[in-house]
């Protein structure tokens, strides 16, 4: 394994920390305009997803710390695609005074996702989770005349930090119960060892810190702070890449690596492990997440709320835990990421337009545009849950693979939980839409100026994108179980 | 002697000081501390199963840790100065460093 070896397999990884540098010296000579910035960044991803797409199909260097796997790549496309997205959100934020720095920071933090979606060592796990979440902190802060954007941004350093602590703790206890790192020895040694205090310690709290990413309850305060503080992009990129790449590290930390202490919460056969564990946070995320937002008054905060419910329902596929549970997990974190992203883009005209991201303030947008009225309530109704949106199929997905999981049922308790959760979350949702297209067109306001072409186009690509996966999910489907064969 | 037991009785206490400190204080800086006590405990306990962790055949300890263990020193590092840089951003808008000032955003 030569040094010139291990450059071609991190090759995207690379070019995208280029393309970050290169950002930033344009940045400080002061002479790159906001659209030059963009494209750079955009064709920086593209070039990186070539990149990713030309490497080989299957490598493990330095016991696992860089994995090149079909599953690795998938997620690291997606990774990139969502960062192109949020480049694309970015371009008209008015709030962000150095946008330069502000791009090669999001993809710094993209590099993040990157290392964390294609490495199966808890090391690099561990930088990866570092360097993702430093950045988000950075990017939530960013807007630094906002008194919230400062709060919001200070709030998840300090929940953050403190999960990440656990975790770091929680895996020196694994490692010093196992003699390893790798996700594969661990896996064989946990095997054989049986269970001992010490090592269902470093489990648990190496699982707060996921938790914490995935906005589970009670890990969840920072996140409706987060997402309504926040400078949209930055918002919507937590609420995206962030997630997809946290469930892709649990899923193969969970199924991979601490796959013996698994346990079972089956509710007629309980066995202590991590999957009772799991199967709470996912009951009590559901259960907080979709009445809170009941209550919300902040089309950010009630998504934030919400996005804590749909934190739960994925964990129903890692608890299901064969290739199907956690094929429907990957794909429904995926559909979810380019929705919330898609609803983020409407909420950044509708401030644009409005000022704020209250209820109000999406009163008569029907009227106003009403194309983007429609791609609004596409968003929204996938993330409830009806056909023939990707969100239906999603749910459909994960719901059935959790069903059939286990002996006799055993998961019926928390596919029941769901089920009543989505139901109570169709609620919400339809208030906004009927805020949207029913209330009158309120007078503050003002007339549409101008609108951003760039958001346009990406908000529109991504309904169509969650439209076209809604009517034929097979692709994808068949790409992530593939990947995981 | 010092045993293994020894080690990690000394950094489950430095975690739970670290983290009594997260909870319990109010101003932002000696938080800010208190965390990095709790990454240097799991440091002092990757050091300690480092060290008697020994390969039979080699007799030499398991240096992996050891090598983490300075990847978590620069986390570390770069941790302090976003946190810090954080606490400007805040004390700039707000004058304040204080957790209870913290309340404008809540539900």
């Amino acid at each position: 394994m030569s040094y010139f070896d291990l450059l071609r397999l991190a090759w995207p990884e690379a070019s995208i920390v280029l393309t970050a540098l290169v950002v930033l010296a344009i940045g400080l000579t002061n002479r790159g305009t906001r659209p030059a910035i963009t494209l750079l960044a955009m064709v920086g991803i593209a070039l990186a997803i070539k990149n990713v797409l030309r490497l080989p199909h299957d490598a493990i260097l330095f016991n696992g710390m860089l994995v090149i796997s079909p599953l690795t790549s998938l997620f690291k496309i997606v990774s990139l695609a969502l960062a192109f997205f949020t480049v694309a959100l970015a371009q008209s934020e008015s709030s962000l005074r150095h946008y330069a720095e502000y791009i090669a920071i999001l993809l710094l933090a993209c590099v993040g996702l990157m290392l964390l979606v294609g490495s199966e060592e808890l090391l690099t796990i561990f930088i990866g989770l570092e360097l993702l979440g430093l950045s988000l902190y950075v990017l939530t802060a960013f807007d630094k005349i906002d008194i919230y954007s400062a709060e919001a941004g200070l709030k998840y350093f300090l929940f953050g930090s403190t999960a990440s602590a656990f975790t770091l703790f929680g895996i020196s206890l694994v490692y010093g119960m196992a003699g390893s790192t790798s996700l594969a020895v661990l896996a064989q040694k946990l095997s054989v060892t049986n269970a001992q205090p010490l090592l269902a310690a470093g489990i648990v709290m190496t699982l707060i810190g996921f938790a914490f990413k995935i906005a589970a309850a009670p890990f969840h305060l920072w996140a409706p702070d987060v997402y309504q503080g926040a400078p949209i992009p930055s918002a919507a990129f937590i609420a995206s890449g962030s997630k997809v790449a946290s469930f892709v590290v649990l899923g193969k930390i969970l199924l991979v690596g601490f796959d013996s202490a698994r346990g079972s919460s089956d509710w007629h056969a309980m066995i202590a492990g991590w999957s009772p564990i799991i199967s709470l946070l996912a009951a009590m995320s559901i259960l907080l997440g979709n009445f809170v937002a009941l209550a919300q008054t902040n089309v950010r905060r009630l998504l934030a709320y919400s996005a804590v419910a749909h934190g739960g329902y994925t964990l129903l596929g890692l608890l299901a835990g064969d290739r199907d549970g956690f094929s429907a997990t990957l794909f429904y974190t995926t559909i979810y990421a380019l929705t919330l992203l898609g609803a983020f883009g409407v909420i950044a005209l509708v401030r644009r337009e409005t000022g704020g991201d209250d209820l109000q303030n999406f009163a008569g947008l029907g009227q106003r545009s009403p194309l983007l009225a429609v791609c609004m309530s596409i968003f929204l109704l996938s993330l409830a849950g009806l056909p023939p949106l990707a969100g239906f199929f999603g749910k459909f997905y994960l719901f059935s693979s959790a069903f059939r999981a286990g002996a006799n049922h055993g998961l019926l308790w928390l596919v029941a939980l769901a089920l009543f959760g989505s139901l109570i979350s169709l609620y919400y949702y339809l208030i906004v839409l009927k805020v949207i297209f029913l209330d009158e067109r309120s007078t503050t306001a003002t007339a549409p100026a101008a609108r951003p072409m760039l958001v346009e186009v990406a908000t529109g690509v991504l309904a169509a994108l969650v439209l076209l996966f809604g009517v034929d999910p097979s692709g994808l489907v068949a790409r992530i179980v593939a990947a995981l064969a | 002697m010092i045993t293994l037991g020894n080690y990690l009785t000394v950094s489950a206490m430095l975690f739970t000081i670290g983290f009594a400190g997260v909870m319990l204080r109010r101003n932002i800086v000696i938080i800010l501390m208190s965390l990095e006590l709790m990454l240097n405990a799991a440091n002092l306990s990757l050091v300690a199963f480092s060290r008697f962790h020994v390969d039979l055949r080699t007799s030499l300890p398991n240096y992996n840790a050891q090598v983490f263990v300075f990847f978590i020193i620069t986390v570390a590092a770069a941790e302090v100065a976003v946190g810090l840089a954080l606490i400007v951003a805040l004390y700039r808008a707000r004058r304040t460093t204080h957790v209870e000032d913290l309340t404008t955003l809540k539900f």
